[in-house]
């Protein structure tokens, strides 16, 4: 009854056609085809078919200008790729074509042969020169991350990117598979408005195939016009990833993407001391050598006033010395002179002449020497040690 | 974000401002007792403040989402 009614509904041929574009949504699909018949719009859509290899079946195709240029593939007549999309009934025209949402190489021969191709462009455009290459700026710390949340990768790296205090913001994003590039890229072009000062992008290993995402050529321009460092962490086998030979860092662990980061931390500390022991060593070797210098002039100086005061000392010694030896030399003869004197008046005293005996004749208070100064009959004095006597001189001999 | 900002430089421009002072011991010849004891406490100060910064500081994680409308940009 309800299915009868459905179909009595009566619908314009647009809300037909959405609908149908509704249900077509369900044939989401992965093919494998030739592709030729390639024409590019003036919107930059590119409009081609897909032939299958076998009973030559055709399907028409579009791809828009923006996941065309993401995926970076040159359709090309006789090209083989797989897509990935759904089909979608083109209003204006009511014709049936598959919407491509992932187009990639078919196969390993022509995934290598794009990598070969691709690498050897961009080589030469310049894009992997060692000068282009920036290196990570010293105590950086806000970091911008995109990996797989889901990986071991993200707890390798933060379990060795020690305790800086290192702002780390994470994009969770698929990094192989179908929609990967997608993802990076969206997630690279959030950072670009991020302030952040350095860009690790990293994932494990893998196969050519599954590194897609990272030889993708829209991704490694993106990485090559980042505007702070990338450092990119891909594990690999044998080709290296476009995105790590474009990166200004590329490492092949995400334990050695943290020492790109931490090592200006690490030697910091070491700087550090080094600046204490030379600034302070020197500064205090230059106080020693000033006070040495005063030491040295001090003791100079010191040593001469010792010099000068021990020659005063033994100046002043020596001519005291002198005197004194000249003043008692001095006494000495005086005293030897005095004694000599002494004795010489003690010997010559006329009173101790007298007391001996001796006397002293005066005539006319002159002292007798000669009996030519007397005559006979004159009175004279006869001195004695205790008193004078009064005579005449009675006769004179010879 | 801001203060994050002149911390990091702080540390950068310390670093900068000791290998300035060591430079100066080297270079003068005869030091200005007055003028080096100035550089050795100015020294002091900025080593002292590095180390502080040098201590273990946990990081911070942080998920944010991808700007959807950046993979558009180009279409």
């Amino acid at each position: 009854m309800e299915e009868k009614q459905k179909d009595e509904k009566i619908i314009s041929v647009s809300n037909y056609i959405k609908i149908l574009n509704q249900g077509l949504r369900e044939f989401t699909g992965k093919i494998i085809g030739e592709v030729s018949e390639v024409k590019f719009g003036p919107s930059g859509h590119v409009y081609f078919s897909l032939k299958d290899e076998g009973d030559k079946s055709v399907i028409s195709c579009i791809i828009w200008r923006y996941k065309y240029q993401l995926y970076g593939i040159e359709l090309r007549e006789g090209l083989k790729i797989i897509a990935s999309g759904h089909p979608e009934i083109y209003a204006p025209t009511g014709r049936i074509s598959f919407l491509a949402e992932v187009i990639e190489h078919a196969g390993e021969g022509e995934l290598k042969k794009e990598y070969e191709r691709l690498k050897k462009k961009l080589s030469e455009e310049g894009l992997f020169a060692e000068e282009k290459k920036r290196k990570i700026p010293a105590y950086i710390q806000r970091i911008g991350m995109i990996t797989s949340l889901n990986g071991a990768v993200i707890a390798d790296f933060s379990n060795n990117l020690g305790k800086f205090g290192f702002k780390v913001k994470m994009i969770d994003s698929r990094v192989e598979g179908q929609t990967a590039a997608a993802e990076i890229l969206s997630s690279i072009r959030t950072f670009k408005k991020q302030n952040i000062e350095a860009l690790v992008i990293m994932r494990g290993g893998g196969s050519l195939e599954s590194m897609l995402a990272f030889n993708n050529e829209l991704l490694v321009r993106e990485v090559a016009n980042f505007p702070v460092p990338v450092i990119v962490a891909i594990g690999h086998h044998k080709d290296v990833p476009l995105m790590a030979l474009v990166a200004d860092i590329a490492v092949s662990t995400p334990s050695i993407a943290t020492t790109m980061l931490t090592e200006s931390w690490k030697q910091a500390s070491l700087l550090l001391e080094r600046h204490e022991r030379n600034i302070i060593s020197k500064y205090s070797d230059f106080i020693f050598e000033k006070y040495k210098k005063i030491e040295n002039g001090l003791k100079i100086s010191l040593g001469n006033f010792k010099n000068a005061l021990l020659n005063v000392r033994i100046g002043l010694g020596s001519s005291l010395d002198k005197s004194l030896a000249g003043f008692s030399s001095l006494l000495l003869r005086t005293s030897q002179q005095l004694t000599q004197a002494e004795k010489i008046i003690g010997l010559n005293d006329p009173e101790r002449q007298l007391m001996l005996g001796y006397s002293i004749t005066r005539c006319n208070n002159k002292i007798v020497r000669s009996i030519k100064n007397v005559k006979i009959g004159e009175g004279i004095d006869v001195q004695v040690s205790d008193g004078k006597i009064n005579s005449q001189i009675i006769n004179i001999t010879k | 974000m801001v203060e994050k900002n002149t911390d990091t430089k702080n540390l950068n421009n310390n670093l900068k401002k000791l290998s300035e002072i060591t430079e100066w011991f080297d270079n003068q010849g005869e030091i200005d007792v007055e003028e080096g004891l100035k550089k050795v406490k100015e020294a002091v100060a900025l080593i002292k403040i590095s180390k502080e910064r040098l201590k273990a500081v946990e990081n911070e994680f942080e998920e944010i989402k991808k700007d959807i409308s950046a993979e558009e940009t180009n279409k």
